[in-house]
């Protein structure tokens, strides 16, 4: 059986081509006036790139040890659709607007989390919605985006 | 005492003792929520305070400092459940006596001993803070650029996987930290024509994506059960011949997490472990521990409220943030317009003797309400994750819309919420990464300066005896694990 690889080394590449990609990004800086005493725009973020670079090569080449089942446990299918769900909010906010969004997003997401009636849900995500409003709206002020839809239907 | 009379004459306004009580309030409640920390709650906390003012903002943030380590301690007894990573220590031997039916004695324990290592660590502070101020006048760029590297090589010895992953993400901070305009030259570094990244990454987005985002995320994963709770009848104070059986556990916990949280970088987790290991050293009941000790409450509980005050005070007198929450505070400080270090004790000796004052009553307030609402603190742990994360991810869209009200601020949390993600799963700390973020901007400006001052000769660093010596300690400690084994062979 072959043994199961060691993400630290793909890390170590993935740092390295952070820090590599920085550096290259540094040669299409405008150029420094001239005339200017100290050090430009470029050198310090070339420098911390370069330790960076040395860092990810002592990372690859030191045998540390993997992180563990318990730090980095599989992530189920219905992970996965919690993620999406959180990624769907901003386009579902820029629909129906914040307020609206927040408890359809509380009860689904809370839904799929298992564990809990759906009830409990809806009033706590009711409730949410009521406080924020309150907190944010009416006390600080904030302006909350409303929605195309809910700006188009006239609300 | 003129200023620490003005910083309590603060404290009698009604809106300030009104926002430490909240403090205090919100501090204890989310300390008992296991997976949210003090630093959690100070990020989502951090755009709600911008309309405060800086003295209610900074004295409702230091509250929630000071309550959150002992808010954690209540689920570390019941339920063996540390609701802040501070409060582990506390459940290796709390959760135990609970067990056996003393956690009434345990909670009162750990309110009482975490109140005097508060108050403890306040005190040095009020006297050292000044005393170190002073010493830093004669400080110039050279050695704030030393201490601004001591400061981030101290995040090696962070937490996390290994000492060097700490150090890449330390690096990443910095990196991050020259996005946007460069102040010297005016030049635009890493914004790729984004008009958000044009003047540099906002810290609040970051530190909320960091910390809130990406712990919601990482429990989506874990689906964490709700909690069983050990029954209870009250917290009780301790008696005499229990106080005088925890005297020097919490003596040596007060010490050692003033002395600890005074150190760049090292915070309360690391404090309450230190302090549990010299509490098991010193007791004269060692056959107890593991077994349900009060003197494990005492020693770890004491250490890691007391690294609360030690953590200000390198924070406050120099700008060097003494732990990653004490980061998020310092950003707190710059977003209200608030340049700490050793000017600040004679440009605004009101505010930080409004900062000392309120986190002493901030002290005194989660006493009481240890002692008398500890039961109903700990069935804050009962929330169901299923109402708990999702409700932190819409705090989190907000707290980063509000500042600016800007989507942008929103997507750029989103993507730290990742990286804070990725950073959990791969053995990372975000906290080395906030402190880089926060350093950043200082250790360049500093670096810049100084080489206008040595006519760019980087060798006229060893001219600077105190700089010189900050570097020296900085590479022998870096070296270390390499000279120990050097050492070893021979």
């Amino acid at each position: 059986m072959r043994p199961a690889r060691n993400p630290n080394h793909a890390i170590a590449a993935s740092i390295a081509a952070v820090a590599l990609a920085a550096i290259a990004a540094t040669f299409t800086f405008d150029p420094v006036p001239p005339g200017l005493p100290g050090l430009g725009a470029v050198e310090f973020p070339r420098l911390v790139s370069a330790i960076l670079l040395l860092l990810a090569l002592i990372l690859g080449l030191t045998a540390a040890a993997p992180p563990s089942e318990e730090d980095a446990p599989r992530i189920s299918s219905r992970a996965w659709l919690i993620f999406a769900l959180c990624l769907g909010f901003l386009p579902l906010l820029e629909v129906i607007g914040m307020i609206p969004t927040i408890p359809i997003f509380l009860v689904v997401v809370g839904l799929l989390w298992g564990g809990t009636a759906w009830r409990t849900l809806a009033l706590s995500a009711l409730g949410m919605g009521i406080a924020i409003w309150l907190v944010f709206v009416k006390i600080f002020r904030l302006t909350l985006p409303k929605g195309w839809l809910v700006t188009m239907l006239g609300f | 005492m003129e200023g620490f009379l003005g910083g309590l004459a603060i404290l009698i306004d009604p809106w300030v003792m009104f926002m430490v009580f909240l403090g205090t309030v919100l501090g204890i409640f989310v300390g008992a929520l296991p997976g949210i920390s003090g630093s959690t709650t100070i990020a989502l906390m951090l755009p709600m305070t911008i309309a405060m003012g800086p003295i209610p903002a900074i004295c409702f943030l230091g509250a929630i400092y000071c309550a959150a380590n002992f808010g954690g301690s209540i689920t570390a007894i019941m339920v063996n459940a540390p609701g802040d990573p501070s409060a582990s220590a506390t459940a290796l031997e709390g959760y135990k006596m609970a067990e056996k039916g003393q956690a009434g004695l345990a909670l009162g324990m750990s309110a009482v001993s975490s109140a005097i290592g508060g108050i403890f660590s306040i005190i040095v502070l009020i006297i050292a803070a000044p005393l170190l101020a002073r010493a830093a006048y004669s400080f110039g760029p050279p050695e704030y650029f030393a201490l601004a590297v001591f400061g981030l090589s101290m995040c090696a010895a962070i937490g996390g996987d290994s000492a060097v992953k700490n150090l890449i993400a330390a690096a990443l901070g910095v990196l991050i930290a020259t996005v946007g305009m460069d102040l010297t030259t005016g030049i635009e570094r890493f914004a790729f024509g984004i008009d958000e990244l044009a003047d540099g990454i906002k810290f609040v987005p970051v530190l909320i994506g960091l910390f809130a985002v990406g712990e919601m995320l990482d429990q989506v994963v874990r689906r964490a059960e709700k909690a069983k709770i050990i029954a209870m009848d009250a917290a009780r104070v301790p008696g005499m011949a229990e106080f005088r059986k925890c005297n020097r556990a919490i003596w040596i916990g007060s010490g050692i997490g003033t002395f600890i949280g005074a150190l760049p970088a090292l915070g309360a987790t690391t404090a309450a472990l230190i302090g549990y290991n010299e509490t098991r050293r010193w007791s004269k009941h060692k056959e107890e521990f593991g077994k349900g000790s009060i003197e494990g409450v005492a020693g770890p509980e004491a250490a890691n409220n007391a690294a609360v005050g030690g953590s200000m005070v390198p924070t406050l007198a120099l700008g060097i943030p003494g732990s990653a929450t004490t980061a998020i505070i310092l950003a707190g400080l710059i977003v209200q317009g608030v340049r700490p270090g050793p000017h600040l004790f004679t440009e605004q000796p009101t505010l930080l003797y409004a900062v000392f004052a309120s986190m002493l009553a901030a002290n005194l307030f989660y006493l009481g309400l240890g002692l008398y609402m500890a039961k109903f603190f700990a069935r804050i742990s009962l929330v169901p994750p299923a109402i708990l994360w999702p409700s932190v991810f819409v705090l989190s869209i907000i707290g980063a819309y509000g500042p600016d009200q800007s989507m942008g601020d929103v997507v750029i949390m989103l993507v730290a919420g990742v990286v804070g993600f990725l950073f959990r799963r791969t053995g990372f700390s975000p906290a080395p990464l906030i402190m880089g973020l926060v350093l950043g901007g200082k250790m360049e400006e500093t670096l810049k300066q100084s080489l206008i001052i040595f006519g760019d000769d980087v060798g006229m660093f060893a001219t600077r005896p105190i700089a010189m010596t900050l570097l020296c300690i900085t590479a022998v400690g870096l070296l270390w694990p390499l000279i120990a084994r050097f050492w070893r062979m021979r």
